[in-house]
């Protein structure tokens, strides 16, 4: 499957997905006017990765922000990941700036909403 | 708000940052609003020149004048007639006697005889090291079309602030702008000091006027990272809310939503307020929301965010969304707001955050 590539922006994070290197990665910061359509083409193409999925892999957030509409999107991309944990071994790896206890308590937040592997890292 | 539908004031640090963030913005919102591109142009290259004077006189031999307990002041405004640039800066007590003098003889000229004395100076060589001898002002002088208003207030025995005030006419062979008395503009510094105010901007907010107010503000923000951070998330979610939810006002060809944003720093609590119109039909909605958000308390809060954060169908819903419920958790406060009503299709809605 062709890997997705979108470099950051000032509003936007940098995205690769990339089975061929078993690299899937969401960073920087995300504040984008419509977050929405900026992430449907990601959730987009997790749905044709779910057609056939590597048997493990470790997706990394490693955000320093992003706003409440992105929060709603980066939600339903943990809720496909929760899903795909059912037939794959899925971690979540949460990296933090170590400083930042908010970027903490947010992935927490998220993975008690959620029954899916966390793990926290700060960086 | 509608008469002086582009206007902002600054108070701070002057980094490089900061000044080429003020400037894009300034640009930005001279786009949004479809000035003329020969007006925009000179707008924009007195900006430039007031900008890069400011940041000049910061450091006088080796000593940096960029104190954060002596910021300077950087306004704009837009009336009918025109623009109005107004800078505030401090400049050593040493360096005023020649200000004054290279000011009046601009002053003294006329439109062809600035043209002159801007060439003379440049084959004369006599530019000092900080690219100086006055050429900017000469160019402000001879962009504006404008006599240029000055003044200076003695802040101590070794410096003053310069205040600096230009009037730019849109048509440039009949400016008539009058001198103006610079009193009001010095109170307006002291009171911008008194209050600590960081930045007032009205105007036209869009994604682009965001991440310049944000880097602005990031740039000038001292101390602790937690608070930054949360002043950071603050200002995203109020100004978005203006960019996505705001009503236009009157004026439906500008390439945004008109707002006010304002941040102030007193005794190290942020203040942060927004205004912007909204159309009438949305205005029950979102007091239920306030509301609603303000009789949570603590763990509810976060409580009621977690449940709404993983919940896709109740987006249309009457409660909170999670911009809101954000802004609750994250100043600790309760929300101020108020509702007044415009005419039949719009209210003007304010918004205060504060953050202790």
């Amino acid at each position: 499957m062709e890997a997705l590539f979108y470099k950051k922006t000032e509003d936007t994070p940098s995205i690769i997905l990339d089975p061929e290197r078993n690299t899937f990665e969401i960073s920087h910061r995300s504040l984008p006017e419509d977050a929405n359509g900026f992430y449907e083409p990601i959730l987009k193409w997790l749905g044709e990765y779910y057609e056939n999925p590597l048997p493990k892999i470790n997706f990394v957030f490693f955000f320093e922000y992003f706003n409440t509409s992105s929060a709603k999107q980066i939600a339903k991309i943990l809720l496909f990941l929760e899903k795909l944990s059912q037939t794959s071994e899925v971690t979540i790896l949460w990296k933090y700036a170590k400083n930042d206890a908010d970027m903490l308590s947010t992935g927490v937040r998220y993975s008690k909403s959620l029954s899916l592997n966390f793990q926290f890292m700060p960086v | 708000m509608q008469e002086d539908n582009l206007s902002y004031i600054y108070r701070g640090l002057f980094t490089q940052t900061i000044t080429d963030s003020i400037i894009s913005l300034a640009e930005n919102n001279l786009e949004s609003t479809g000035e003329t591109s020969k007006v925009k142009k000179r707008v924009f290259s007195i900006m430039v020149e007031c900008l890069q004077n400011i940041t000049r006189h910061q450091t006088v031999e080796g000593e940096e004048y960029n104190d954060s307990s002596m910021p300077g002041i950087f306004m704009i405004q837009r009336k009918d007639d025109g623009y109005f640039i107004t800078s505030g800066n401090v400049v050593p007590n040493l360096a005023t006697p020649k200000l004054r003098s290279q000011l009046e003889k601009i002053n003294s000229l006329k439109q062809d005889e600035l043209k002159e004395y801007y060439k003379q100076i440049l084959e004369d060589g006599s530019i000092s090291d900080r690219g100086g001898a006055g050429l900017g002002l000469i160019e402000m002088a001879r962009k504006s079309g404008n006599k240029l208003t000055f003044d200076f207030a003695k802040v101590n025995d070794d410096i003053s602030y310069f205040y600096l005030h230009t009037a730019i006419s849109k048509e440039i062979e009949n400016a008539t702008a009058v001198p103006v008395n610079l009193d009001n503009i010095k109170s307006l510094h002291r009171l911008a000091n008194e209050e600590e105010i960081v930045l007032v901007f009205n105007g036209v907010l869009n994604q682009d006027t965001l991440i310049n107010l944000l880097s602005i503000i990031e740039g000038q923000m001292r101390g602790r990272v937690d608070i930054k951070k949360k002043v950071y998330n603050i200002m995203v979610e109020m100004l978005q809310n203006i960019v996505k939810h705001a009503a236009k006002g009157d004026d439906e060809t500008i390439l945004g939503n008109p707002g006010i944003f304002f941040i102030s720093s007193k005794n190290n609590s942020y203040n942060l307020c927004t205004g912007n119109y909204i159309s009438n039909r949305n205005v029950a909605e979102l007091k239920t929301k306030l509301e609603h958000v303000n009789t949570l308390k603590g763990e509810e809060i976060e409580l009621f965010y977690s449940m709404r954060l993983l919940n896709f169908e109740i987006d249309n819903s009457k409660e909170a969304g999670l911009g809101v419920i954000d802004l609750r958790m994250k100043s600790g406060n309760k929300l101020d707001y108020s509702f007044s009503k415009v005419n039949d299709s719009v209210s003007f809605f304010t918004l205060q955050v504060s953050l202790k």
